[in-house]
């Protein structure tokens, strides 16, 4: 009986227990003395300052700091990075034209820009969302480009030859048959402009978690940086959940009714 | 490819001249274009040349840095730190990838905490391995390999999971022990997934070693970049920034036809 259920939920309270246990041997090294709590912290002292930082605001105004700018990065990449995609897609001279850009920001380290940004935008919020943006843009573009490109082309003929014009085609058969592909770069452009506004927030920023990253290293508090940490890795998963779960709706659809 | 929607027989022939490729054509006049727009724009008192710099003043920065700038010493230094914690992070992702393929324990295990870090911006440690480790090259490779070990870790488990059952239970039913299925089946089965884990890691080692040197240095690339940066000289931060866009466009290509020529090689 009890095997049974073990077996059936192996997966959470292996999971569960890992996790836990990791917590516990950082606790116990702390506690025991091994690791010195000036440099590595222990999950007690972690709890407490979390706690402290809820009740004073500090932790809801660094998420709320960093979540402001990471939507408005984001919301900005997804139209210009979808707008882009869908143009490159169906008009292959743009793509061309398009194409040494697209290569060189792939390759190019974006933070290497802050000085520009900061002389250009000013401190804080809206360098942070330039950096940000310009981290997400390239794989929301990139899918949204591939899934315009590779649309099946016996529904095209198929659309075409019940008289489907090219707008017809675009709007019915490529945009729809992309979606799944297009919401897959969202995916990787969320983790990208979380990346692009925690990294940017370390350096040229007055506010936000990876500013109180930063902020408390200069001062040495290893233990308030310990908690935006967690914030931010909670922060990913959570919203990578969101976007797999998004995911899983948009390809719903048309699961449904072909049953190969 | 753009959706050419008109039927073959009505479809214009394309015009291709001879050679030069259409695209190549469109690409070679977007970038000549904005080149030009570029170097005519702060003269014409468009933009401010203080921030923009010229595609002309840049060429001439770029003389001056090849010629002395200490450009070697910089390079190596990133390329180390680069390369050492590449290595690292190879050394231990690698069997860890392969042990988590195939054990389903493992797997339940490590699974959690290696997607949270995975997902999460490994560069948030950056300021809390510059306290452990100093600012010297010891905290970037650091860096560089805790950007580099998570794609590859996952990426490898990944692909020893998609193994062709099929292909598994052939071998098994023709005699062979676990050892040959993971070393004939197995590994070569999860190759281009692993490369694919490798790409990623490139990608985020190179952004490691600049951030990380950005961030706080006393020599590398990235140092060369936050000193021409604060001081405003445009010109010289962005011959820097061509720099590491190349080698980080030298190593992802590298990786990729790497990635082809496995791909050509498996079969089917």
């Amino acid at each position: 009986m009890i095997a049974r259920w073990f077996q059936r939920h192996q997966a959470l309270i292996l999971g569960t227990s890992s996790l836990i246990g990791i917590v516990g041997v950082w606790q116990a090294l702390a506690s025991l003395g091994v690791t010195n709590p000036f440099f590595v912290s222990s999950p007690a002292l972690i709890a407490d300052e979390f706690v402290v930082q809820l009740r004073n605001g500090t932790a809801a105004a660094n998420l709320g700091a960093s979540l402001y700018c990471f939507f408005l990065a984001l919301g900005m990449a997804t139209v210009v990075g979808v707008g882009l995609g869908l143009v490159s897609g169906w008009f292959r001279d743009f793509e061309s034209a398009l194409d040494p850009f697209i290569w060189f920001k792939y390759s190019a380290p974006t933070v290497a820009f802050y000085p520009l940004f900061i002389a250009l935008l000013g401190y804080g919020a809206p360098t942070i969302i330039a950096i940000a943006f310009l981290f997400a843009l390239t794989p929301i573009y990139a899918n949204t480009l591939s899934g315009i490109k590779n649309v099946d082309r016996d529904l095209v003929r198929a659309a075409i030859s019940f008289g489907a014009r090219r707008i017809d085609v675009f709007f019915k058969v490529a945009l729809p048959a992309s979606v799944p592909i297009i919401v897959a770069g969202l995916r990787l452009g969320v983790g990208r402009a979380l990346t692009g506004v925690v990294v940017a927030e370390l350096f040229g920023a007055t506010a936000g978690l990876g500013y109180s990253i930063a902020y408390y290293a200069q001062m040495f508090q290893t233990t308030p940086m310990m908690v935006s940490i967690v914030i931010v890795v909670l922060l990913g998963v959570i919203l990578t959940q969101l976007l797999a779960f998004l995911e899983a709706k948009t390809d719903a659809w048309r699961r449904e009714p072909t049953l190969r | 490819m753009g959706l050419e929607a008109t039927p073959a027989s009505t479809r214009r022939a394309p015009r291709r001249r001879p050679g030069a490729p259409r695209s190549l054509v469109i690409a070679s006049t977007a970038v000549l274009l904005f080149l030009l727009l570029w170097q005519a724009a702060p003269p014409l008192g468009l933009v401010n040349g203080n921030y923009t710099s010229q595609p002309t003043l840049i060429f001439l920065a770029a003389v001056e840095v090849f010629r002395g700038d200490q450009l070697g010493h910089h390079t190596w230094i990133s390329f180390s730190e680069f390369f050492l914690g590449f290595a690292l992070a190879f050394a231990v992702s690698i069997p860890l990838g392969l042990l988590l393929g195939v054990s389903r324990t493992a797997r339940y295990l490590l699974d959690p905490p290696l997607m949270a870090l995975y997902i999460a911006p490994s560069l948030i440690l950056l300021p809390i391995m510059i306290i452990w480790l100093g600012i010297g090259i010891a905290s970037k490779i650091a860096v560089v390999f805790l950007g580099v070990i998570f794609p590859i870790i996952v990426n490898t488990m990944a692909g020893m999971h998609e193994a062709d059952a099929n292909l598994v239970r052939a071998a098994r039913s023709f005699g062979a022990g676990p050892v040959d299925i993971f070393l004939r089946i197995l590994i070569p089965g999860a190759l281009p997934s692993i490369l694919l884990g490798i790409r990623l890691g490139v990608g985020r080692g190179v952004l490691g070693v600049v951030v990380g040197e950005l961030y706080v240095s006393q020599a590398g690339l990235g140092y060369q970049m936050t000193t021409y940066g604060s001081s405003m000289r445009i010109d010289r931060l962005l011959v820097y920034v061509l720099i590491i866009s190349f080698f980080g466009y030298a190593l992802t290509s590298f990786v990729r036809w790497l990635e082809g020529r496995v791909r050509n090689w498996k079969p089917a």
